[in-house]
């Protein structure tokens, strides 16, 4: 097994190192993503299949959006692969996955350990988290991360000509940087879809890469926005000054009770009963 | 209707507690929101690491000491609940504690049950050790450290000490009101304090004590700052935090320093919770603070703290109650597991609070209560229902403190001031001598 942005790494060895790994691709947005993914296709790409394979496999995301309110939000996409009718009856496949690389936009982060719960519970087939996991800074300062999902589908489907996967992806905001209208708008890009399937021929398995052009044809999903509630700058010097001012009068009374409390009233009960 | 027993209560408290671990068991299992809080997985991840002989701080946001790390390390080869159980037991012992220390100062028994419920029936506080928080051990260490101090114990108080200093690092703020109660007049190492019993502090004795207090006047104070007591209990104490910080320091490096130590002293959260400065963090998070800034904003803290000390320090327990709710209070992050600080001193200081039940004790509870509702309200809306009120919930901070202020206020006008020592015979003999 192989996950597409961590290169070769099995999953055994990624096990041991969780399912965080922040420092391998840091700097993944940096680089030019297609051209990396393009260099990891070649890579991996599998003499078994015909070259024009990829142009008969199509692929459409008709459904994608946002569900639940709030910080905590889940993106589901739902995933649609045609297979041209006479294609398959080239291939014998064993069993494939279906890849998913969401590059989260900037603002926000998939949980690691959330996503390892979901795996354990057998939702993913497969899931790793890149780039900036830390979960508790602001966007400002922190940098963007994207997660690879793996969900294994069945031979039968794909001989079925259509399959079609909905994925339900838990993601949560970071603060915003600070904007005027109070929202700040974080926008969805597409996911990058592939499929590995493990084929047959010449006697041999192998783990094959398929990368599904986009059906221009079909229905399209729009686009996913995401407005997360940003601090008003205009609330600042009011904010500061309130702030301080309510912590001086606080700060005053305790002072001024604690220094001139005496137990008299003691006294006084015990008078009056 | 008579009152259950302290065993019988203790028994009941230790059911509940491990029917509601078992429950939570259950709900983990079948329920889409965990019942276990998410640190505990935090703290079960890094003790699984220390089993596996590598750094507990390789698990993202383990922020506590190795020793919590060690601790849960069980959790991996007997059962993941044993941490549970371990906090549970430290929560139950909280109880007992109390009950001894109010014992101690001899509280009748009745107002000893009713303080040990206030701690044990707490929903809060029995959720928070069976949910897997580790603050009721926090809070043990707190309360043993009292009794040893009560018991004339100066080495041992001083290791638990700086212990507790290394495990959460708050406590360091009653390092001054310790060292004040070490006065040589009251406590003199080798020599058994004498304890102010509590019905002496219902009547006259509150003032014959004042005026004891009174008698070590400055010069006094200056005098008797460097007694054997209070350089035993610097040193020890001492020594310990700083064993346990190198020991730790030389096993995981500035991993465990960072991690442990540093984040909590200059933590400071943008994402919103109780403090009143969490928006103005936010709204400057792009700038840093200047030197001054932070000054100003550790200024309130800094002033409260030194005069609640230097006014109530002789009364221990209600110096230490008043000073973490108001280090709460004007901290510049606060969680909700924060309250259990000051929970586990309330019970100490109930018996001397001329509050009663109806209808001020009431009304206090419910305004704590309902400014806390209130402020959760505004965030539930942030949070869950993504609308902005950020300003709003600010707001509701704002008057959160004020109620806390209130509280404090409250609760210091109907204290019956009683200073845990009272003066040692020849000490008392000796002034006499001196101010004839």
């Amino acid at each position: 097994m192989f996950t597409l942005l961590s290169g070769k790494s099995s999953e055994a060895e990624r096990r041991e190192r969780g399912v965080n790994k922040g420092d391998a691709s840091r700097n993944l947005f940096e680089s030019n993503f297609q051209n990396f993914i393009a260099d990891e296709l070649h890579f991996s790409s599998c003499k078994l299949l015909p070259d024009n394979l990829n142009h008969l496999l199509r692929v459409s995301v008709p459904q994608r959006h946002l569900s639940g309110e709030g910080s905590h939000r889940h993106i589901l996409s739902t995933i649609k692969f045609h297979m041209q009718p006479d294609s398959m009856s080239q291939l014998c496949t064993h069993f494939c996955k279906v890849i998913i690389i969401e590059r989260l936009p900037s603002g926000v982060f998939a949980d690691p350990f959330e996503l390892q719960q979901l795996l354990e519970r057998g939702v993913f087939a497969d899931v790793a988290v890149f780039g900036d996991t830390n979960l508790e800074l602001p966007s400002v300062l922190s940098n963007r991360s994207a997660v690879e999902i793996h969900m294994n589908v069945g031979p039968t489907s794909l001989l079925r000509q259509k399959l079609e996967i909905s994925v339900d992806l838990p993601l949560h905001a970071r603060y915003p940087p600070l904007d005027d209208s109070g929202y700040s708008k974080v926008e969805f890009g597409e996911p990058d879809l592939f499929l590995s399937c493990s084929m047959e021929g010449n006697g041999d398995n192998e783990s094959c890469l398929l990368m599904p052009t986009n059906d221009r044809t079909g229905s399209r999903a729009g686009d996913v926005v995401w407005r997360i509630p940003s601090g008003i700058r205009a609330h600042t010097a009011i904010v500061s000054a309130v702030t301080f001012l309510a912590a001086s009068i606080s700060t005053i009374l305790i002072v001024v009770t604690s220094i001139f409390y005496s137990d008299s009233k003691s006294c006084n009960n015990l008078k009056e009963s | 209707m008579k009152l259950p027993k302290i065993h019988t209560l203790l028994l009941l408290s230790a059911i509940f507690r491990v029917i509601l671990i078992v429950y939570g068991e259950w709900q983990d299992a079948h329920m889409e929101v965990r019942y276990t809080d998410v640190d505990y997985l935090v703290f079960s991840d890094a003790a699984a690491l220390v089993v596996s002989g590598e750094s507990p701080y390789k698990r993202t946001t383990y922020r506590y000491s190795p020793l919590l790390a060690f601790l849960l390390t069980p959790n991996s080869f007997i059962h993941r609940s044993w941490g549970k159980f371990i906090f549970s037991a430290a929560d139950l012992l909280v109880g007992l504690f109390i009950r001894y220390i109010l014992k101690k100062r001899e509280v009748p028994e009745d107002m000893c049950l009713y303080s040990v419920m206030v701690w044990l029936l707490n929903p809060f506080t029995f959720t928070i050790g069976t949910r897997g928080n580790c603050e009721p051990m926090v809070c043990a260490m707190i309360l043993w450290i009292i009794i040893c101090l009560m018991n004339g114990n100066v080495v041992q108080a001083a290791f638990w000490y700086g212990l507790v200093v290394h495990f959460r690092i708050y406590p360091i703020i009653y390092a001054l009101p310790i060292v004040l109660v070490l006065d040589p007049n009251f406590v003199q190492s080798g020599q058994k304090p004498r304890l102010v019993n509590w019905k002496s502090s219902q009547d006259n004795a509150s003032h014959s004590s004042k005026e004891a207090s009174d008698v070590h006047s400055l010069w006094t104070t200056v005098k008797t700052i460097f007694s054997r007591g209070r350089i035993m209990f610097a040193l020890v104490s001492g020594a310990v935090f700083i064993l346990c910080t190198g020991l730790f320091f030389y096993l995981y490096g500035w991993e465990f320093l960072n991690e442990a130590l540093l984040y909590h002293l200059t933590r400071t959260d943008p994402r919103h919770n109780f403090s009143i400065y969490f928006y103005h963090i936010y709204l400057h998070y792009e700038h840093e603070f200047s030197a001054v800034e932070k000054l100003i904003s550790f200024l309130p803290q800094l002033i409260v703290q030194l005069v609640l000390i230097f006014r109530f320090a002789q009364d221990l327990p209600f110096c230490l109650f008043l000073q973490t709710v108001a280090f709460v209070a004007f901290n510049k992050v606060i969680t909700a597991q924060y309250f259990v600080w000051f929970f586990c001193l309330l019970p100490l200081i109930l018996p001397w609070s001329k509050m009663k039940l109806k209808w001020e004790g009431l009304s206090c509870m419910l305004l704590w209560m309902g400014a806390q509702t209130h402020w959760l309200l505004w965030a539930y809306l942030l949070e869950f229902k993504g609308k902005n009120v950020f300003l709003q919930l600010w707001l509701a901070g704002l008057v959160f403190l004020a109620a806390n202020t209130f509280l404090l206020i409250m609760f210091i006008r109907q204290h019956r001031y009683s200073p845990v020592f009272k003066q040692l015979a020849r000490a008392t003999s000796e002034n006499r001598d001196k101010s004839e």
